[in-house]
This record gives structure tokens, sequence and C-alpha cells, in this order.
């Protein structure tokens, strides 16, 4: 069965304008850059970082880190393979899953709108 | 069930990607022998030096009796765990040395005309470092990435 390791190594949460307020709607837009940074016959290392912006940028918040991966070789490919092109790969829906507790957290703290909790489908 | 001492011997074929994989795993696996041999020596040392003037005495047991196949001490506890230790650091040494030695001349292997594209089939055999088996038929993945946007939602 494949294993995902979370890792958070960063991150950067900023208020860019008063507008955003804790009670704003949430409509962050997600950018996600996920990178090989070694690999093993039964391992994957992967470095991310995801973006959340408002769009009116009155709020942005950035995570980084590292995504390990364990498994057979089969069981790696599969995490990695989005299921088709609009919906994100099983892996990045753990990413996002792992470091939205802290996301939340931050977004709290400094008083933005929080983003919502699940990742749906790659944005048109 | 709880592992007491002795690392897991293994025998079977790992594939790498990279000769520094490689190395750093053979690294990483000479130490873990090295650990296990360090502890385990140590418990037989420490008994040898307390009760030395005994010899061998303090680690053979005479309470072994072969029920089926298999050969049980029930009599003497400590003298037979002691020797079981014992006989699981003579077995380390060896495949220690020889763990050791293959990554001591690892440069040679780094220093064949290996093709960029190819990958590594390592056999293990007890533990052992084998063989190597340079392997052009299965060529290294491309490196995955992926970069978009994506919707959130409740």
């Amino acid at each position: 069965m494949l294993e995902v390791a979370v890792v958070t190594e960063r991150i950067d949460a900023t208020r860019l304008s008063e507008k955003a307020t804790e009670n704003a709607p949430s409509n962050y837009n997600l950018n996600v850059s996920l990178s090989e940074k070694s690999r093993s016959a039964e391992t994957l290392v992967l470095n991310f970082q995801l973006e959340l912006t408002t769009p009116q940028q009155t709020a942005k918040i950035t995570v980084a880190g590292s995504a390990t991966l364990k498994g057979t070789k089969e069981e790696i490919q599969a995490g990695i393979t989005a299921p088709d092109d609009s919906r994100p790969p099983h892996v990045l829906l753990t990413i996002y899953e792992r470091v939205y507790g802290l996301v939340y957290t931050v977004a709290t703290g400094i008083k933005i709108p929080t983003p919502l909790p699940n990742l749906l489908k790659k944005a048109t | 069930m709880v592992s007491e001492t002795g690392v897991n011997m293994y025998s079977g074929v790992i594939r790498f990607y990279s000769l520094a994989d490689l190395r750093k795993y053979l690294k990483e696996l000479l130490e873990r022998y090295q650990r296990e041999f360090d502890r385990s020596s140590n418990v037989i040392g420490s008994l040898l030096r307390t009760e030395g003037q005994k010899g061998m005495e303090v680690i053979m047991s005479k309470g072994w009796a072969k029920v089926g196949s298999i050969f049980v001490n029930i009599a003497e506890p400590d003298k037979g765990s002691m020797e079981v230790v014992f006989q699981l650091v003579t077995e380390m040494k060896p495949r220690l040395a020889k763990t050791e030695e293959v990554l001591k001349t690892f440069e040679s292997v780094e220093q064949l005309p290996i093709p960029e594209e190819a990958t590594f089939l390592l056999y293990l055999r007890g533990g052992v470092p084998e063989r190597l088996v340079v392997d052009t038929t299965e060529p290294k993945p491309t490196p995955y990435a992926l970069a978009g946007k994506f919707n959130l939602g409740p």
C-alpha cells in the first residue's frame, strides 16, 4: 500500500489588504508546483509548493515542503497519475489534506479568509 | 513479536536509478550492520570482562535439548541467550567485512563505462551485496513534474 509522508518546510502568509478579513468570502486560487527531488525503486521524493491567492490580491499563502511516497513502482506511479485531465493526482490531494490544518491556523491567526478544505479540479 | 537483536539479512534484488543512490544505500547498510555488530559484541565483551576467568564457559550453555527439529533451552536462559548472541556476532562478522569491502572498492564500479540511461539491479544474498546488473533495458523514468491551477471547494 502506498504511504505518503508530508513534511512542511516553509509557510508564508500575507495580508495584502485591509479588505481581507476572516469573514470575507473564501475564493482562493491554488497554484501548484510538484517536482521530483529523488527516486529509488520503492521511494519517490517530491518537492511541493502550493500558492494560494485571492483573485482581488488581498491575501496570499505559500506552503512548501516535501512529500515522500513509499510503495511498489506501480503504487507510486498510480499515486502521481491523475485519474483524468481535470482531476488532481492522489499525491496532491494528500499533500493539501495534510497541510490544510496548518494553513487554516495561520489564516485565522492573521485574520484573512480561510481557504476551502477540498481540492476539486483543475482550473480552466 | 519484538526483535531483540540482529538485523534482517535480506535476500533479494533492488533497483537503483543512479550509482550515487546505490553507493548511499551501501553506506547506510554498512552503518546498520556495524551498529548492530557493535551492540551485540559489547554485550558479549562486557560479560567476558566481568567473568573472563571462567573463559567461554560463561557463554556456552549445556542446557540445550533437541525438541523436534529445534534446540530448546529451558534450564539456562541467561547462558542460552548469551550463546545465541555470540553465534549472531560470529555470523555477522564476515557479512560486515564483505559489505565493507564492496563499499571500499565501489570506486572501480563507478569508473566503468556505464551508459547514461542505465539503471542498476543489486542482488543481495543474506544481506550481503553479491552481484550488480547494469540494466540498459529498463531506462530511468522521466523526472516527475506537475504545475497547474486548481479549484478549491467546501
